[in-house]
């Protein structure tokens, strides 16, 4: 057990303050105005930025050079949040980065990976689709062999960051009549391809998302990753990590859930509540107080209990933080006289997003009670029988 | 200076194997020593004298304070983890009360070695806001000596025969105390140093409580999800359905967050007391809130079985309410905490 400051080398302490300087430097006021105003969560500039610099190889390939020590790591992570660099669209290709090296074919690799290292090439999430939920192996969108390559026809929900992206990672069926986890292949599709369409949809934290369309669209088969209608191998690994089923880190150098970078924002908003309310006040005094003690419990949660406790704090103690803050906790940031900045407002609105990445707060819920607690699988309704038409 | 979230600390919750020893040392004592029985059987009185007698033989006041004070020098992290047990088991025997005054006594260095190994029993005023006039002990009726706060002093009193054990929900051996009636009034301390070392007390207090009902929560909800994977309705375990399961998983989720909660509270008591203050209290009004709704959940999720006097679930339910409010409103410390981090954020 261990929550002392990290001792520093005098190597680690100049990296830590090149890393807040050129990051300071890098996501200015029109930065951050900017990704407010389109929600893409992403900068090209600020990305390339980091790419040229050589943190997004050094961060990303842990056999190049000067890939980053462990504590290297941690410190970017932390300046990273410090300095609000935009973070979805890059977390998402760091994830799918790693799919790739491990199941694209040589050429593909040499395509794709210099060019993550540099920042030119993003890659986004094509999992859910319109009528699908959380459950991503059931999958309508077709991919159907076409000489050497493939024609991919449906849709995707939730494409976050595809606008910014060269490529999306891709679940497709191949086998319609197979059982859904052998129907499954993955394909990284350029989305410059003939026949995609991307829309925008934006949603209720401001951000930015997309619904994308693939209407015959030709894929050669050297994008192909893994084994044919073996995508469920493919996909299952960032699949895990995406739902926070990872071990505690045994130094005590990674957060202890994932989404802990979303409960900064809560913790902004509590530690700004605690700067601006009429802390005499009992009734203001007792809420603020009952809101740091069950943030700080969600904070301490390891594992896929800390994600749920995350998102299910953030729903929760929003409203009390605003409602102490008085009817200027309405106003959003930048507005006359708001209270906080809008800090809880937005909590508020982003919690229900936080509830749902990656899978709902009730598929987290049937995994804690299925393998920890041994309850056993989930009994659901029988399918309601088909009206004959 | 408004906190640093960014700040690079380490994020190590896990146990070294001497924390591991020492948990499975009084796991296993309070399961030999310690059945639903025993606890059913000290109801009336609150205290099982025969299982203190040997708890404090398996050292656990001794530890308590450091070498200096004829003690074994325990940390608080390790303390909680002993709380934990007591939760987990309802051990009918006043210990954090015990331990946090022992404590207390030792920083005033007036500790004295029957009080170290637990031949005295020594009990506090767990109020957050100090109190005048009668009030409840928790820990009342078998304390010899209760240590309380009068004005800027903090006094040992004691009394030629023990106040009146007092019947109450949590089965504690709790008793209206009226400092103006004690047999012997002794100031231990005064002035602003004395009333921090009471409050570290205070915080001490809730901390081990906010631990011990970490355990209980755990126990009553594993006593829970055991019996709905053998209940059955229309064919399949009532385990399997979600209003039953996902009640339970965010149960184990408080467990968890409580636990982890309580250990980097300890820590930061133990090593850096003047950082994060808030986390004791808030350890304490967390787990005061969830206590009475997950043993609440956990008589449900047994039907007409768990609300029987006989249950085990109804001895743990009891508690979860008992023993939180027996330090007073846990909105008195959700407000200290409040005052802690205002303060803390510069607020002017």
């Amino acid at each position: 057990m261990d929550f002392s400051r990290v001792q520093l080398s005098d190597d680690d302490r100049k990296f830590q303050d090149d890393v807040r300087a050129f990051l300071s430097e890098i996501v200015t006021e029109d930065v951050i105005r900017r990704d407010r105003e389109t929600g893409d969560n992403f900068d090209e500039g600020v990305h390339l930025a980091l790419g040229a610099a050589g943190y997004l190889e050094r961060e990303w390939k842990p056999d190049s050079d000067r890939a980053f020590t462990r504590v290297q790591r941690r410190i970017w992570e932390l300046e990273k949040r410090r300095a609000h660099v935009p973070w979805v669209t890059s977390g998402t290709t760091a994830m799918i980065a790693r799919s790739v090296k491990k199941f694209a074919s040589p050429e593909l690799r040499a395509e794709v990976l210099p060019r993550v290292y540099s920042g030119h090439v993003r890659m986004c999430l094509g999992y859910t689709e319109p009528e699908g939920g959380s459950d991503v192996a059931t999958c309508k969108t077709r991919a159907v062999r076409d000489g050497d390559g493939w024609i991919i026809n449906g849709s995707k929900m939730f494409t976050t960051g595809a606008h910014n992206c060269q490529y999306v990672f891709l679940i497709t069926n191949t086998d319609p009549d197979a059982p859904k986890h052998k129907s499954l292949t993955m394909f990284l599709v350029p989305l410059d391809s003939p026949g995609v369409e991307i829309q925008g949809i934006r949603t209720v934290d401001g951000d930015r998302t997309n619904i994308v369309y693939y209407s015959d669209v030709r894929v050669d088969d050297r994008y192909r990753l893994g084994a044919v209608n073996d995508g469920w191998t493919v996909v299952r690994e960032p699949l895990n990590a995406e739902h926070g089923d990872v071990d505690a880190a045994d130094d005590g150098l990674a957060d202890v859930s994932i989404m802990m970078h979303q409960a900064m924002f809560m913790a902004a908003a509590v530690d700004k509540a605690a700067q601006r309310c009429a802390v005499d006040d009992g009734a203001v005094a007792y809420r603020l107080g009952r809101s740091v003690a069950r943030m700080e419990a969600a904070l301490s949660a390891p594992s896929i209990f800390g994600r749920v406790a995350l998102a299910q704090t953030m729903r929760d103690i929003s409203p009390d933080l605003m409602d102490l803050l008085g009817a200027a906790s309405a106003l959003p940031d930048g507005a006359d006289g708001a209270a906080d900045d809008g800090a809880a407002e937005y909590v508020y609105r982003f919690a229900p997003l936080v509830g749902i990445y990656g899978g709902t707060l009730e598929v987290f819920r049937n995994m804690i009670a299925q393998y920890v607690l041994g309850l056993g699988k989930p009994a659901y309704a029988a399918p309601a029988a088909k009206k004959a038409s | 200076m408004s906190m640093d979230r960014y700040e690079l600390r380490r994020l190590d919750y896990s146990l070294s194997e001497d924390h591991q020893a020492l948990q499975a040392a009084y796991k296993d004592f309070f399961a030999t020593r310690c059945p639903i029985e025993t606890v059913r059987a000290a109801e009336e009185s609150g205290f099982d004298k025969n299982l203190w007698e040997r708890l404090c033989a398996m050292g656990a006041t001794t530890m308590a304070v450091p070498e200096s004070a004829g003690g074994d020098g325990a940390t608080l992290v390790d303390l909680t983890l002993v709380a934990e047990e007591i939760g987990r088991s309802l051990a009918p025997v006043p210990w954090i009360d015990h331990v946090c005054a022992e404590r207390l006594l030792a920083r005033l260095g007036a500790v004295e070695a029957d009080v170290v190994d637990g031949t005295k029993l020594v009990a506090l005023d767990p109020q957050q806001d100090a109190a005048t006039g009668r009030r409840l002990i928790p820990a009342g009726s078998v304390a010899e000596q209760v240590l309380v706060r009068d004005g800027t002093e903090i006094v040992a009193l004691s009394f030629a025969s023990r106040p009146a054990h007092v019947d109450n929900i949590g089965k504690l051996p709790m008793a209206w105390v009226d400092p103006a009636t004690a047999d012997s009034r002794t100031v231990l301390a005064g002035g602003p140093e004395a009333l921090a070392e009471y409050q570290r007390a205070l915080d001490e207090w809730r901390l081990l409580t906010g631990a011990a009902l970490v355990g209980l929560v755990e126990e009553t909800m594993t006593i829970a999800a055991e019996f709905a994977k053998t209940r059955y309705t229309l064919g399949v375990p009532i385990s399997s359905l979600q209003a039953i399961s996902h009640p339970l998983a965010n149960i184990a989720i408080t467990v968890q967050g409580g636990r982890n909660l309580a250990r980097r509270a300890a820590w930061f008591l133990d090593n850096e007391p003047e950082e994060r203050r808030e986390l004791a209290p808030s350890t304490f009004v967390f787990m005061a809130e969830e206590a009475a709704k997950a043993a609440t959940m956990a008589v449900h999720v047994q039907g007409g079985l768990g609300v029987s006097a006989e249950a085990a679930a109804t001895a743990y339910l009891v508690r979860a309410r008992g023993w939180a409010v027996a330090g007073g409103d846990p909105a008195t410390t959700a407000k200290y905490i409040a005052t802690i981090v205002a303060e803390r954020e510069g607020r002017s």
